[in-house]
């Protein structure tokens, strides 16, 4: 069964493009990875399936059911996190839980509360205008996880949080997911879709460009390379090195191709230092997606 | 109506709503305590308002009754006064209550609940109902109160006249205000126009009674279907005008809250 499914949906803002014929769909029990550049439509496809902005064409739907007809249904199987987080100033973080959880009808939202803000290292008695935003963030996690969601929308759900704090929400993620909860993961660090998710759609300019397993992702994935090697002399470097740039015994360059051969060309050398590091999402696009 | 929300809502616009009727209250008291230094003035009064210019009287609605019984001065304050600050209050309360999720970022939130964004909107012009209720009724009791402390042989019924129209006029802007919050945008400060309109319809209303050339104005403010004023002392109150208000008002709730229903939240 289809968790989100959703068929050409476009949503503009005036003249301004939003999204653009966005079709995907989520399995049940699936992490669903949703890659893009800042600006790319992440954003508007998902306040699209939530029912706060109308598509101009095509439709989403949520467990089967239209978001625009039955919402206020089928959000309380759903927990949200936004990417910007927004909360009324004047309250504590404590209440604002038990807000959410009242408004859920929650019976031991307390208790729940309370065990998910020992695991975030939350205090719930500052007021909000207090917190900083990573506290703001796992005050938006934990509303977002308290009710137990079947499905899970995460926009941007990192930004702000420190890399235990990171680790600490991944592995509630998984454990969720593990118990059959479907995630929505979006982001535009790659790294995080690589850990977390089965398949992802990336896209770009508002339209989806790609759906893939990771495992294929991962494939076409280009690294940049870093090397400082033993001696100056200019090496035929691997195929599927381009964009070389030499400094004496330094080299750099982007690496398309199975990780495995970059390895075995790399124990070929007299290798004095090495970088692996990540593209940023541009790159990729104008390496592997453009159309 | 969802009442988590409401009674959240409630307990959000206390702190404003406690200030305002404050203000109110204590203005229709102090009005009302003056009233006894003024009629021992009694003949003096008489004197000092047949030397003011005709028109400017009648634009403010005294005549001679203003200074001889209590009813007759509290009218003065509260048409100029008293009905502008309430509806001041409440206009610039019904233009925010919905569209303040959208300008502090809390839509997102709120709307993301599993409630129904009908039960959201009408949830909050229920408390915007409710609010109106609470300063309409303590300034209506304050002001029988004051009456009853600081006046004799009061006209009840130009007192109940002038507060049934004066409930009419205050909803009618408040609805005016729920109206213009879902056409405006959400970042705007509704303040400078609400007092504007507000201000702009008594004042239509007062020129227009002054000046005969322009008594047609009179025709484009509310204040002129439901008169505040006395005359001699006497004040009935219009029902047609009541039913009219009433219906105008309904309609531009409906139209606001139907607004709010289709608008995107881009928080």
């Amino acid at each position: 069964m289809n968790i989100i499914e959703t068929h050409s949906l476009s949503k503009f803002y005036g003249k301004e493009r939003g999204i653009t014929d966005v079709t995907i769909s989520v399995k049940q029990g699936e992490v669903f990875g949703f890659i893009g550049p800042n600006g790319a439509g992440k954003s508007t496809t998902i306040r699209t399936l939530l029912g706060l902005l109308a598509p101009n064409s095509g439709e989403a739907m949520l467990f089967g059911q239209s978001i625009l007809e039955n919402g206020h249904e089928l959000r309380r199987r759903i927990g949200y996190l936004p990417s910007e987080v927004d909360y009324y100033a004047e309250m504590t973080s404590r209440e604002l839980l038990e807000y959410h959880a009242n408004l859920y009808g929650l019976e031991n939202g307390g208790e729940k509360i309370r065990e998910l803000a020992h695991y975030f290292e939350l205090n719930l008695d500052r007021p909000i205008s207090d917190l900083s935003f990573g506290d703001k963030k796992k005050c938006a996690i934990i509303q977002t996880v308290v009710h137990e969601p079947e499905l899970l929308i995460l926009d941007e759900p990192t930004s702000g949080l420190d890399p235990l704090m990171q680790n600490r929400f991944f592995e509630l993620l998984e454990s969720r997911n593990s118990k059959g909860t479907t995630i929505f993961f979006s982001s535009h660090i790659l790294s995080e879709i690589q850990r977390l998710c089965d398949r992802a759609a990336i896209i770009r300019g508002g339209e989806i460009t790609a759906v893939e397993d990771i495992t294929t992702l991962l494939a076409k994935q280009m690294k940049k390379v870093r090397l400082v090697l033993a001696s100056d002399t200019k090496l035929e470097l691997p195929e599927g090195a381009q964009n070389q740039q030499w400094l004496g015994n330094k080299v750099l360059f982007d690496y398309v191709g199975p990780t495995k051969d970059l390895l075995q060309w790399l124990g070929r050398q007299e290798v004095v230092d090495l970088t692996l590091s990540e593209p940023d999402l541009e790159s990729i696009f104008m390496n592997y997606y453009r159309r | 109506m969802n009442t988590v929300l409401f009674s959240k809502e409630l307990k959000r616009n206390r702190k404003n709503t406690l200030i305002w009727t404050s203000i109110v209250l204590a203005f229709t008291l102090m009005i009302l305590s003056i009233y006894p230094s003024f009629s021992h003035m009694g003949e003096d009064m008489v004197k000092l308002m047949s030397s003011l210019p005709e028109e400017f009287a009648k634009a403010f609605g005294m005549d001679e009754a203003t200074w001889s019984s209590i009813i007759g001065f509290y009218a003065t304050y509260y048409g100029i006064y008293v009905t502008l600050l309430m509806g001041i209050y409440t206009a610039s309360t019904g233009a925010t209550i919905i569209g303040k999720e959208e300008r502090d970022g809390t839509a997102e939130f709120l709307l993301t609940r599993p409630i129904s964004r009908g039960i959201v909107a009408g949830t909050k012009l229920a408390v915007l109902g409710a609010l109106f209720i609470i300063i309409y009724l303590a300034q209506t009791l304050v002001a029988v109160i004051g009456m009853n402390l600081f006046g004799s042989e009061i006209a009840w019924d130009a007192m109940a006249a002038m507060h049934v129209h004066g409930f009419f006029l205050i909803a009618f802007f408040t609805a005016a205000g729920v109206l213009m919050g879902s056409f405006l945008s959400v970042k705007l400060n509704y303040m400078g126009p609400i007092v504007g309109m507000i201000f702009g319809s008594y004042f239509l209303n007062a020129i227009a009674s002054a000046t005969e050339s322009v008594e047609w104005l009179a025709y484009l403010s509310p204040y002129h279907y439901l008169p505040l004023t006395l005359d001699q002392g006497a004040l009935e109150p219009n029902l047609v005008a009541c039913g009219a208000f009433a219906v105008l008002t309904a309609l531009m709730v409906w139209v606001g809250y139907s607004r709010y229903l289709k608008r995107d939240i881009l928080g």
